[in-house]
This record gives structure tokens, sequence and C-alpha cells, in this order.
């Protein structure tokens, strides 16, 4: 997963993360934790986290 | 009648409330699996964190939030830790030396003239307040101690996450006169989740219907007048539409429409509408930090404004025997891209103001932009009409004046709902 620009750092994302995967100050960082489920996606509010290429 | 709902914030679900209690046919669309926008829990480890509020109701008990919850049969208890709003003053921060002043008495920190104009003040300008100047210029024409700036500073920075300098002094003693009107600020047991969750219960047994994970992507426009959305290309027809996203977006969802002189000039004044920014610092603590279910404004410290402790009212928004407590500081809008070291030094702050106690940082939660503390900051709210027939805009993008947050919210929902009903 990818973090866009759009991302204001409200943290949201980091407490549907089953895989404890987001660690957020003024920015989400998706750490290598992550098995690429999506749910975060889901509930940001600023469609900020995208499926990475 | 029907009507859809654009967002499941709490400005659109107490509309959706009332109104689906009023006889119309009501349905509200969420873009997110969630319902309660800024205004609900989240987990972190145990601990009930927000979506954006402090789990803070501005007038607690009796203010026009909790009477608009009574109203529309919405479950909730508020409670209210009286008289407990303190002003943390440093005369010695290095040593930790310092002096908790309740919040009424700020004035006895001042000398002997600073305090007789103070009283005076309290008298004339409550009932004549003044026009056209910045609250921070009000202080500056008739205060000259630091103090009166820095206490001014944490109050707007906490209620309304801006500075003494961006606030117009009239919204200042419009807040002042309400808190004496209607008292200060309480805890929803439960938390923010407590009072949407009520709300979208009060809908669904209303007969309305919620539905979350759909985006309204367009509003429809016959003739000039709202009559539906857009979700997933598929038409969704209603007599009224509420949107509960602000102007701006709400706008940017009307795709055809014909800009008249008077939409210009709506347009012209929505356009400048400033979204309010902010950082929340959320703290774990094995002891109490605080002791109360007030606010301690710290008026001495670097950026934070103000903290609170809310599991001194409500003990199960954190693990048994844990704190949650939690600080905001308002971000001025040039500072949004060094947000880091904001937190940085707003960390600094709390670990100065709670030297020797037994805390961890939980999260940093930073807002603006699209998703920030207040979508208008006070003194700029711009009404809940449009100029398209049959829409409406709700939250805390249409707050009625003198309303902090989400007695603001209630406010411009009332209004709303007025003009609506009385039609
Ligand atoms: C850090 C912080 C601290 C705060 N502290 C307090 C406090 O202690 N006390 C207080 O009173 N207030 C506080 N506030 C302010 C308060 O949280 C907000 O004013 C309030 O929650 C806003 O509610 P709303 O209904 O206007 O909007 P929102 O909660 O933003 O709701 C809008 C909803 O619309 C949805 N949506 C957006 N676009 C679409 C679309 N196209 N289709 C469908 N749905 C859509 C969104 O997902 C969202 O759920 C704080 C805010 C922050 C950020
Ligand atoms: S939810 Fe979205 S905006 Fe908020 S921190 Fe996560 S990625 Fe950023
Ligand atoms: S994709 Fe899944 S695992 Fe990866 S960060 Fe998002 S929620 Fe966590």
């Amino acid at each position: 997963m990818k973090v866009n620009e759009n991302c204001v750092g409200c943290g949201q994302c980091t407490a549907f993360c089953r895989k404890d995967a987001i660690i957020v100050k003024s920015k989400a960082y998706i750490t290598d934790k992550c098995v690429e489920c999506g749910i975060c996606a889901t509930y940001c509010p600023m469609k900020a986290i995208e499926v990475a290429e | 009648m029907k009507v859809i709902v654009i967002g499941a914030g709490l400005g659109g679900l107490l509309s959706a409330a009332k109104l689906s209690g009023s006889g119309y046919e009501v349905e509200v669309f969420e873009r997110l699996p969630m319902t309660g926008g800024r205004f609900t829990n989240i987990d972190i480890k145990g601990y009930q964190l927000t979506t954006g509020a402090l789990h803070m109701i501005p007038h607690g008990p009796t203010g026009p939030l909790a009477q608009l919850l009574e109203e529309v049969g919405a479950d909730v208890i508020i409670e209210r830790d009286e008289g407990m709003a303190f002003m943390r003053i440093f005369e010695d921060i290095e040593n930790n030396i310092y002096e908790d002043v309740p919040f009424g008495k700020f004035g006895k920190t001042f000398s002997l003239w600073n305090r007789i104009k103070l009283a005076l003040f309290m008298i004339t300008t409550r009932k004549n307040p003044p026009k056209d100047c910045s609250f921070a210029e009000w202080l500056s024409r008739n205060f000259d101690t630091p103090l009166a700036y820095q206490m001014a500073d944490s109050f707007c920075g906490w209620a309304l996450s801006l500075k003494a300098a961006d606030v117009p002094a009239e919204e200042v003693f419009e807040i002042f006169e309400n808190l004496y009107r209607y008292g200060g600020p309480g805890v929803p047991i439960g938390g923010c989740k407590a009072v949407t969750d009520a709300l979208a219960d009060v809908v669904r047994s209303n007969g309305g219907t919620m539905y979350t994970d759909k985006e309204v992507s367009e509003i429809i426009i016959k003739d000039g007048k709202a009559s539906g959305v857009i979700i997933d290309g598929q038409k969704y027809p209603a007599d009224l539409v509420i949107s509960n996203i602000g102007h701006n977006f709400t706008h940017d969802l009307c795709k055809d429409v014909d800009i008249s002189e008077e939409h210009q000039q709506y347009l012209d004044r929505i356009k400048v509408t400033k979204p309010s920014a902010g950082v929340k610092i959320c703290l774990a603590a094995n002891e109490p930090l605080i002791g109360h279910g007030g606010v301690l404004f710290t008026p001495s410290a670097r950026l934070v404004n103000g903290i609170n402790e809310v599991t001194n009212i409500d003990p199960d928004l954190a693990p048994q025997g844990k704190h949650l407590v939690m600080a905001h500081q308002t971000t001025q809008w040039e500072r949004t891209p060094y947000l880091e070291d904001e937190i940085d030094l707003g960390i600094k702050d709390l670990e100065e103001i709670f030297a020797g106690k037994d805390f961890e940082v939980l999260l940093t939660q930073s807002y603006y932009n699209g998703w920030p503390v207040n979508r208008s900051s006070s003194g700029s709210d711009i009404g809940n009409t449009t100029p398209i027939e049959g829409l409406y805009v709700v939250g805390d993008g249409a707050k009625g004046k003198g309303g902090i947050e989400v007695e603001g919210v209630a406010l411009g929902v009332r209004n709303t709902m007025k003009l609506i009903l009385d039609n």
C-alpha cells in the first residue's frame, strides 16, 4: 500500500489495521508488516491510501 | 416527503433523527464503512480515542446539543465535572513550580490595575461586544500584560483551534455569554460514539435507512432545485437534500448548475472560509495526570492549549486502572508543512507539564484541509441555505452563531430544521 499527499495524519487508518503496520506522525507510514489486505484504505477519510503499483 | 442526507457525521445524523421523527422518509449515505464522522471512537490498545473530538461537549448536559439530543429521543448521558476548569500558570517551568488558577478567577494573576479594568469590561463588554476587530486586537487595546494574550490563545486554541488574532472579538464575547447561559463542558458516557450511535439508532427506529460505504458523487439538480443524488452511477431521487460535508465540497457535487449573479456571490463567500487546523496528542497514563474531568488550560506552554482526562468521568474509556489524557493545540495555517516539528514541540510541552509522571504517547493525530478541526473557523460561518432550492448544508461548515464546535453544529441543525419544518 502507498500513502499519497492527501494524508493529513489523522490516525484513523492505524486503528483498523489488524497487523499493526501503520505508524502515524503528521502523516501515515506503512511498514513492512503490511499484508496488503486493503482495510485501512476504506477507513481513510482523505482517500490517501492506494494500492502500490 | 423524502430527504437524502449526505454524510453520517454529527450534523447529518442530528438532521436525519429530527426529520425521520417528523414524518419524513429519510435515507443517509455515508462514504466510510462506519458512521459518526469526526465524532466517534477508535480503539487503540483498549483506549477509546476518537476520529476527531476530545470527547467533550462544550456546554455539557444543558447546552444546545444536549437539548436537541433529548428532543429527538437520543439516549445519551452527559456528565459535567462542575467548576473544573483551571489555568496552569508556571512560575518556574524548569523546577516544575506552578499554580492551577480556576478559570473564572484568571484575573487574580493580573496586576491590580488590570484587575479593575477586567471587572469593568466584564460588565460593559458583555452588553456591547466590540465590533470589527479580532480578540487579540481588543486585548492589546485594553490590557498590557503578556499573560492576557497567553490565556486568550490558550482558550481560543482549545475551544476553536484558532489563535486569538484569528477570531473576531464579537464571536469570543458571544461564546463567553453562552458559557454563562448554558454552562461549561461535559463528557458523554461512552465517549463521542455514544452520541452518534444513539442518533443512528433513533434514525433506524423512526424507519429511516442508513447506508455505509456509499459515496455520493453528484447532487442531481433539476430546474434549479435539488432532486436527488447519484451513487455508483445509480440515481436516488429525493425532495430535499441535506449535505453534511460543508459548503465547498457540496458545491463540487453540483455538476450542472447555471451560475447566476447571486450564486456567484455565494461561491465567492464560501471560497474564503478557512478550515481550522490542529494537533491532538493522546496519552496513556498509569496514574491520573490531571485528576478531574474538566479542562486544564496551559497558557504557559509553547504549543499545547489545553488538556483533558476524560477517564475521571468515564473510566471505561481506558483499560481498567489506566487514564486517557488528550492534549489539543491549534496549528496556524502556514505551519501545516511543519507538522512533525509542531507535534514534537507539543510532546515536549507535555513532558514538562507532567514531569515525573508515568505516561506514554499513544497516538498523535493532525487535522487540516479536507479533514479539519472545524470546516469553517468560528466567526466565518455562512448559514445553512444554498442558492439551490431544496439543498441545505449542516455540520461544522455551517454552524450557528456563537456556537462552539458541536454546539454550533446543533444550533445550525436547529436553524435548518426550522427552515424545513416551517415551510
Ligand atoms: C482534533 C479535534 C478535536 C476536536 N475536539 C472537539 C471537542 O472536544 N468538542 C467538540 O465539540 N468538537 C470538537 N471537535 C470538532 C468536532 O469533532 C466536529 O466539529 C464535528 O465532529 C463535525 O461534525 P460534522 O457533522 O460537521 O462533520 P463530519 O464528522 O466530518 O461528517 C461528515 C461525514 O460525511 C462523510 N462524507 C464526506 N463526503 C461524502 C460523500 N461524498 N458521500 C457520502 N458521505 C460523505 C464523511 O465520511 C463524514 O463521515 C474536534 C475536532 C478535531 C479534529
Ligand atoms: S486515515 Fe488517511 S489521512 Fe488519516 S492518517 Fe491514515 S492515511 Fe492519513
Ligand atoms: S493494507 Fe492491511 S495490513 Fe497493510 S497497512 Fe492497510 S490494513 Fe494494515
